[in-house]
């Protein structure tokens, strides 16, 4: 086997905690469960351990990492081992001089999400008023001197004003401007009835950004990603595979080689309160266990694209098949496929309504 | 195409940064989503991304690289930082 690589990027979701309620947010179905988290201290050792691993980027994410009480520390800390420190944020509990605080805390680059270009159907989404201070945190960062990222998730509901979306993003100036598509797990999951878009839909939107992109689109680097379940035959690299170039800490210390790989039954993960982060990325089990291909079943063992798309994506794998080291059933040579063309089926013929994410221990019905 | 403005004293845009990374042996820029790997040519470019003029640290480098002619590479390299956007125009001095 080649020499391990290390990784690139962190992600830690400090807390699931969240004042939105967004139906495809990718954390776990069961939030209550989930409610221990780990201590400053820790953190800013996991940070550490990172930066020596040779983790480059932090992502700090939750649910709402600002509703940490201690999270200009934990920015501090993530900035002075050296990380180059992102966050993402619904940005609902943040103002100015909170933005100022994490300016001067060595924050490097600020993404606020946004669920639609309205405030009624932004709001809607979000089950929650936000729209306002989502644009107030965009237009406060961009005078600070952040890099602005916009991250508008893009499912049927909102899909026909992308050209909307762009505009939106050109008239606050923002950086950088991502359409990702859903992807379904977690909530989007079980939202996925009432999320998935139509074809039309989606050859609408890939038709759009192009025109945008060349009628130029005013300073705002634009990352559009069509999902996978349409247009392709093969399945995307998910991640570079796990245990490959990144790694997630959950919020009560699990590390994951994906963030929702937690919700796969019968996995286990190892906490960063146990070992180090290197010792995690290095030997533990589920870190190894699908590095390079010797763990693929056919059709993927003896395929030409099992190093380009190493089989894809092992909780999209999971959630359709139940079996997570099926080939991703996205991929037409995978036997599962008609699974994918039945998913878009059921989202033609339905439109269930949403089911907003809140905090439960009792299993939410699917 | 994007249409970008002429750069007459280059600095690094806001959440640019330029890193050693002592884990990979490397010089890097790092920026949202991304990271280049610099050589050394290029590393001595973006540490004189100062807020000087292109000119100026064109000159610089002539100074230091004695019998060198950096001004073609200088300006085939700010245009490529400039055109991923990691660029931004100083205050004219």
């Amino acid at each position: 086997m080649d020499q391990l690589p290390r990784p690139l990027a962190l992600l830690a979701e400090v807390t699931y905690r969240c004042p939105l309620q967004c139906p495809y947010c990718s954390n776990p179905l069961e939030l209550e469960k989930y409610r221990q988290e780990l201590d400053t201290a820790t953190w800013l050792r996991v940070f550490e351990e990172a930066a020596e691993l040779g983790v480059v980027q932090l992502h700090l994410s939750g649910g709402e990492p600002l509703v940490r009480r201690d999270i200009m520390e934990l920015v501090r800390g993530a900035s002075r081992v050296g990380l180059y420190t992102n966050m993402s944020t619904g940005a609902t509990v943040v103002d100015d001089t909170m933005l100022k605080r994490l300016h001067d805390a060595g924050l490097d680059h600020l993404q606020v999400s946004l669920l639609d270009t309205e405030p009624e159907s932004n709001d809607r989404l979000a089950n929650a008023r936000s729209f306002d201070r989502k644009r107030d945190a965009v237009l406060g960062a961009k005078k600070l001197g952040f890099p602005v990222t916009l991250n508008v998730v893009l499912h049927r509901q909102n899909l026909d004003r992308i050209g909307e979306v762009i505009a939106l993003a050109q008239e606050w100036q923002v950086n950088r401007l991502e359409l990702a598509h859903t992807q379904y797990t977690g909530w989007a999951f079980l939202n996925r009835a009432a999320l998935m878009p139509t074809r039309e839909q989606l050859a609408h939107a890939h038709d759009v950004v192009e025109q945008a992109r060349a009628a130029g689109t005013r300073g705002v680097d634009i990352l559009h990603v069509l999902p996978d379940y349409y247009f392709e035959k093969y399945p995307k690299a998910c991640l570079q595979g796990w245990g490959m170039v990144s790694m997630s800490v959950a919020p009560d210390g699990l590390v994951l080689p994906c963030q929702t790989a937690r919700e796969i039954p019968g996995l286990e993960f190892p906490s960063v309160t146990d070992h180090s982060l290197q010792d995690i990325w290095e030997n533990a089990p589920i870190f190894n266990r699908f590095r390079g291909t010797d763990w693929m079943p056919e059709p993927c063992r003896s395929c030409d694209q099992r190093e380009i798309d190493f089989g894809g994506c092992r909780c999209q794998a999971f959630l359709m098949t139940g079996d997570v080291t099926a080939t991703d059933p996205i991929c037409t040579l995978s036997p599962d496929h008609h699974l994918v063309e039945e998913a878009l089926q059921e989202a033609q013929r339905s439109d269930p309504p949403l089911q907003f994410r809140v905090m439960s221990s009792r299993p939410v019905a699917g | 195409m994007t249409e970008r403005p002429q750069i007459v004293h280059p600095m690094l845009a806001a959440g640019t940064r330029y890193r050693w990374d002592k884990v990979r042996d490397q010089h890097q820029l790092v920026f949202p989503e991304g990271m280049i790997v610099l050589n050394e040519s290029g590393t001595a470019i973006v540490q004189l991304c100062d807020g000087r003029s292109t000119n100026d640290l064109i000159a610089t480098l002539k100074n230091t690289y004695p019998g060198s002619e950096p001004a073609d590479d200088v300006h085939a390299f700010l245009g490529q930082l400039a055109d991923r956007g990691l660029l931004r125009d100083g205050p004219a001095t």
